[in-house]
């Protein structure tokens, strides 16, 4: 049974601590989001600037960085995704233990940025994986990439274990497998993955 | 049986053991009990810089590395007696001196037999 | 450094046959490049390297550039026989045959070729740059060019980006493999007739050629939800 918000101030005013099982696992979560240590282009100079004394991630339990994508919670797609690089990062997230999350960070992880017209760059990284935050920016500062965590703390903050809107993870009948694009002879196939990016995206082979 | 003079140490070598195991046993309950389960074929594969592994992870090393290692081992516990020795090393007399300089000496015979041997070259 | 015209005869004079032409560069620089003939190029370009006064030692640049099939008009002065009806001296009607000259424009289509350009320096003279060229027979099926990778090492790479992006195919080259796409892919993506994939999103933007391509990709969008 729930205790009123209310209350719980009440109670905690008066020495009394209160907590939900649900609270008390989504704390420990989001202050121990371990990000996957890799990064793409200059957007991960930031992202290092951001674990550096004077941003600090420590702060809010982030500070390790993992070379291992089976003891990283969060994967900060920090620069341009090539093509070529796309399903070597698809691929590292699926080889993610759950829960996991991605931060895409800067223009080029979001659409593709100042190289979005360009042959071999992949129009924002989710139209492959799903991603919790965006960060726009060229490359963002490291408060934003800060901001980001925050935001991303919330997401988890608020998350419920059972129900509707309860994570991907809890839920036994949803899928947690993202398919690796192949590198075909004129583009990645398929171009996007209709699970997570909604739009069509005609590819070139069904133009010729 | 409680007579023993062995019960004791019976007792111990068994509380010993569970406070070992017990930790892993919770761990291994929390896990099953909590952890959420979503295999797939990607996420089992082996973990290479997200591309696709080749060959077996299961690779011989050359018995050459371990020589090296264990030499390296040797002179790493050579600086464990000669720290303390280096502490004291102004109250000691003549004989210690000459003792310390013979069991580095010996040490440093059984590195230049290495060498000659040929361990510390890579090929 | 010697001009142009020096190095192609002292080429001339190493490399009987070399069959070396100055390409005139018009701008302020005048960078007049040689434009060499595949099939002597790599004698001349170890000339280049290890003749005294000249010693090229460093390859700084190799580029491949496209060139399509070139339409061409041009206007070209044609003699006709035209049969005319002249007044004559006693004032009949008298047909004449009588040369006439017009000016007809024709069309002329010149083959596209693929081209690389070599950037050449010396370090050891302190000069440079000589740009040397070389040109293939199309763009099709002939698009074989001398590897200078045994002259200068460090053009290998660089061929590789060439053969990746243009699709020239160096012969000699020691290890012509794509360098920047994947090995799959089968485009060469900087020539000029490469079709990029439609997976674009659009924006408000300021550049003609991507409103186009806008427009295509809504036209073809509703044309396949129909």
């Amino acid at each position: 049974m729930a205790v009123e918000k209310e209350l719980k101030i009440e109670l905690g005013k008066q020495g009394i601590f209160v907590t939900t099982i649900e609270e008390l696992y989504n704390w420990g979560r989001r202050s121990s989001v371990w990000p996957m240590q890799f990064g793409l282009a200059c957007c991960a100079i930031e992202m290092i600037a951001t674990t550096m004394a004077r941003y600090d991630l420590a702060r809010f339990g982030a500070e390790v960085f993992r070379p291992s994508p089976r003891q990283a919670d969060l994967m900060i797609v920090s620069g341009t995704v090539t093509k070529k690089m796309a399903p070597q990062v698809v691929r590292l997230y699926n080889q993610m233990a759950e829960p996991k999350y991605v931060i895409a960070m800067g223009a080029c992880a979001i659409s593709g940025g100042p190289f979005k017209q360009g042959y071999n760059v992949l129009k924002g990284i989710d139209r492959y994986i799903p991603v919790d935050v965006h960060i726009p920016g060229c490359p963002p500062r490291p408060e934003a990439l800060i901001q980001a965590f925050m935001t991303l703390q919330k997401k988890i903050d608020g998350q419920p274990l059972t129900g509707e809107g309860r994570p991907r993870y809890l839920d036994a009948d949803a899928q947690c497998e993202f398919p690796v694009p192949e590198q075909g002879a004129h583009d990645l196939e398929p171009p996007s993955n209709r699970g997570v990016w909604p739009v069509e995206i005609q590819g070139r082979g069904s133009r010729d | 049986m409680a007579s023993s003079p062995y019960f004791s140490l019976a007792v111990l070598f068994v509380a010993a053991l569970l406070f070992g195991l017990a930790p892993l046993g919770l761990a291994w309950m929390w896990a099953r009990l909590f952890s959420p389960r979503k295999p797939n074929a990607i996420k089992n594969s082996i973990y290479e810089c997200g591309l696709v592994s080749k060959g077996d992870a299961w690779v011989q090393f050359r018995s050459a590395y371990y020589l090296y290692a264990i030499i390296f081992l040797i002179f790493d516990v050579e600086a464990v007696f000669l720290l303390p020795f280096a502490v004291a090393f102004t109250g000691l007399g003549v004989a210690a001196c000459v003792s310390m300089l013979i069991f580095v000496l010996m040490l440093v015979e059984g590195l230049a037999w290495a060498w000659a041997k040929g361990i510390l070259t890579w090929a | 450094m010697q001009r142009a015209e020096e190095i192609k005869a002292a080429i001339e004079a190493a490399v009987p046959g070399a069959g070396v032409t100055v390409v005139p560069n018009p701008s302020p620089s005048a960078q007049h490049a040689l434009r060499l003939e595949p099939a002597h190029a790599v004698a001349v370009a170890t000339f280049l390297r290890d003749a005294p006064g000249l010693a090229f030692d460093y390859l700084s640049n190799v580029t491949g550039v496209d060139w399509l099939d070139k339409e061409i008009a041009e206007k070209v002065k044609v003699t006709r026989q035209v049969t005319k009806t002249v007044d004559g001296p006693d004032g009949a009607k008298v047909d004449q045959i009588v040369d006439e000259t017009a000016e007809e424009t024709r069309k002329r289509v010149e083959p596209g070729y693929l081209e690389t350009v070599y950037h050449l320096y010396s370090v050891a003279l302190h000069h440079g740059p000589l740009v040397l060229r070389m040109r293939t027979v199309n763009r099709t099926d002939q698009i074989q060019l001398p590897s200078f990778t045994p002259v200068w090492r460090g053009a290998e790479f660089q061929e590789r980006e060439v053969f990746d992006l243009y699709g020239i195919v160096f012969t000699g080259h020691p290890d012509l493999r794509r360098i920047l796409m994947w090995d799959e892919f089968k485009d060469h993506p900087m020539r000029k007739d490469y079709v990029e994939p439609d997976d674009y999103e659009y924006e408000p933007t300021a550049h003609d050629a991507v409103l186009k391509r806008a427009q295509e990709h809504s036209a073809a969008a509703e044309g396949n939800r129909e």
